[in-house]
């Protein structure tokens, strides 16, 4: 009796709706989250911290410990400080999984049986990003509204635009997940992510040093720190969404209590011009492009 | 008339100063099944990569069902199982399958009918709901095969196939391949075992240090069949004749009443030993000398 089949007539396969490539590897990528517990991972944990930060925002207005001038004060400084954890928490797993995607997954073996079929590696890599890039704004999305949301329900403080500054931290999430394929392209996983996360910081540093130029006047400094806002857009975007979640006249407050008050990192007196925008965009299809050029012509 | 499976002509690979692959030249016929027999760094699996498009050549050309090395539609008919390789651990042996018959652009009609069968083939009935990270590495080798299998593939390029098999998986892995030939699919069969392409294969390239030494059947080549030397006590006159067709026999003369018997198909000593019983003789020791084979090989790659 023969092991194999027999060969079957071709029309006997019939070829009905097909996916494209893309999204079989995006949908791949998800389903891989949510299987190795990623997702599972990052909802407990979030949950945990919005939980706690609910605590934290009730005390904070019903305490009694500060008047309600000082609450004004504190309330949108508290929610930039937690809105800029989860943008740490999306940054670096971006950073992560974005390393692992391509690079891990060449040193396990796993793309060499991928790419040997009849689709572009760049399919391959589009479709990843896409999936991860969904998974960070999915994440973005779910914790940045349930964060808002108790902050409301214990302080009753919205933003003035919470879903801009959402917008913008998944932004910069996606950001460095694309410069992180790319390199992942190239270097090994540990070394794309740590490089990864490296510039995050090194971008973060420079938009703290260039507050701090623009109110002590160091005009060298403010240059840097504007070329680095070009080089990546990271910073230039976590400002934004920092503007999106201080009222104005929490602003103006800041500037009159404090002569050194705009040199505060989690202040922004501007919203990021359409320019910075536009260029953001145009970086991330730029990075996205040479990733996906770099992998087309990787060696396995 | 169809083009060659594959044509290579000065195929070339260097990485930097390192030459892995120095001006291959081969044609394989569609249907036959080609052993691409060398010792590890040969540059087998470089050549592999090449023919397949994952890996650009240095130098040289090669043609695969009539088309460039690592064209996207040719790539529909190819089925590959590397060496080194791994599918999701998350997944299960059947999404595995389902996963691969979707980036074959397969109808979704099909493939669970595809799956079922690959799982057969492969002798996976029953494991196709299980988590591909609770296989051995064995049973992981067989679904590679098994995904090498899926849409019916004109070639199949299967790189070390039975590196993680047992004996018994070694033979399935044979029988797999001869009914592949059967069904007039094209094998390339990339191993280091003599043994292996001496079983299935119709010709093969015999390949060192990136350069093809020889290529042809097997007796082209010269290659020794496996032998056996024997000790036997009372087999009656005339016993050669009636074992004439096991291989050629030589009596050694010496100490005891050694015979020796060389060119005999591999697996056959066994049923050797159940003929002397039955023509009367005693078989006391049997020393089945497998090394012929490897020695004439290493014979060969040392006039490289």
């Amino acid at each position: 009796m023969n092991v194999v089949p027999e060969r079957r007539r071709m029309s006997a396969v019939p070829e009905t709706r097909k996916m494209s490539p893309v999204l079989t590897i995006a949908s791949l990528t998800v389903r891989e989250a949510v299987r190795r517990r990623l997702v599972a991972a990052f909802a407990v944990i979030s949950v945990v911290l919005v939980g706690a930060s609910g605590w934290a925002f009730y005390k904070l207005s019903h305490g009694g410990a500060f008047t309600s001038g000082e609450t004004n004060l504190a309330l949108p400084q508290a929610v930039v400080l937690f809105m800029f954890m989860f943008s740490f928490v999306v940054a670096l797993s971006a950073s992560a999984v974005g390393s692992l995607a391509v690079s891990g997954e060449i040193d396990s073996g796993v793309l060499q049986t991928v790419v040997a079929r009849p689709v572009r590696r760049s399919e391959v890599m589009l479709g990843k990003w896409l999936g991860l890039a969904g998974l960070l704004g999915g994440y973005t999305a779910i914790v940045s509204g349930l964060q808002l949301a108790v902050v409301y329900w214990a302080s009753g403080f919205v933003p003035p635009d919470p879903a801009a500054a959402a917008a913008l931290v998944f932004a910069e999430g996606v950001v460095l997940l694309t410069l992180v394929l790319l390199l992942s392209t190239r270097l090994s996983a540990l070394a794309a992510g740590v490089i990864g996360i490296a510039l995050f910081g090194l971008a973060w540093l420079a938009g703290v040093g260039g507050t701090l130029a623009t109110a002590f006047n160091i005009h060298a400094l403010h240059t840097a720190s504007e070329i680095s806002q070009y080089l990546l857009p990271t910073d230039g975007l976590w400002q934004g969404a920092i503007y999106y979640l201080e009222p104005s006249s929490f602003v103006t407050q800041q500037l009159a209590g404090s002569p050194v008050g705009q040199g505060d990192p989690f202040l922004a007196l501007a919203a990021p011009s359409w320019q910075f925008l536009a260029w953001a965009g145009i970086w991330l299809l730029l990075v996205l492009a040479l990733g996906l050029v770099s992998f087309e012509r990787r060696e396995l | 008339m169809a083009s060659p499976a594959i044509h290579a002509i000065e195929l070339s690979k260097r990485y930097r100063a390192v030459v892995a692959l120095a001006g291959l030249s081969m044609t394989v016929a569609r249907g036959e099944v080609f052993g691409f027999l060398g010792p590890n760094g040969a540059g087998k699996t470089t050549a592999v990569k090449l023919l397949l498009g994952l890996a650009r050549p240095t130098g040289g050309e090669a043609m695969v069902l009539g088309a460039p090395a690592g064209d996207l539609q040719t790539r529909r008919q190819i089925g590959y199982l590397p060496e080194l390789f791994r599918f999701q651990s998350w997944l299960t042996a059947r999404e595995v399958l389902f996963l691969h018959c979707k980036l074959m652009r397969l109808g979704r009609q099909s493939w669970a009918v595809q799956a079922d069968e690959a799982l057969h083939v492969v002798g996976l009935d029953g494991r196709g709901d299980d988590k591909v990270g609770t296989f051995s590495k064995g049973m992981q080798q067989r679904l590679g095969l098994g995904v090498a299998l899926l849409g019916e593939p004109a070639l199949v390029v299967l790189d070390e196939p039975t590196s993680a098999l047992d004996p018994v998986g070694r033979h399935h892995v044979r029988v797999i391949i001869r009914e592949l030939r059967d069904r007039g699919t094209t094998v390339f069969l990339n191993t280091h075992l003599l043994e292996e392409a001496e079983h299935v294969c119709d010709r093969v390239t015999i390949i060192s240090k990136g350069r093809s030494l020889a290529t042809g059947t097997l007796a082209e080549l010269k290659v020794r069949r496996p032998s056996a030397r024997l000790r036997v006590t009372g087999l009656p006159g005339g016993w050669w004749r009636r074992l004439a067709s096991f291989g050629r026999w030589t009596e050694e003369t010496g100490e005891g009443d050694w015979l020796l018997v060389e060119e005999m198909a591999a697996g056959r000593v066994p049923e050797l030993v159940a003929a002397i019983v039955a023509l009367g003789g005693r078989v006391e020791a049997v020393i089945p000398e497998q090394q012929s084979l490897e020695e004439s090989f290493l014979k060969l790659l040392g006039e490289a």
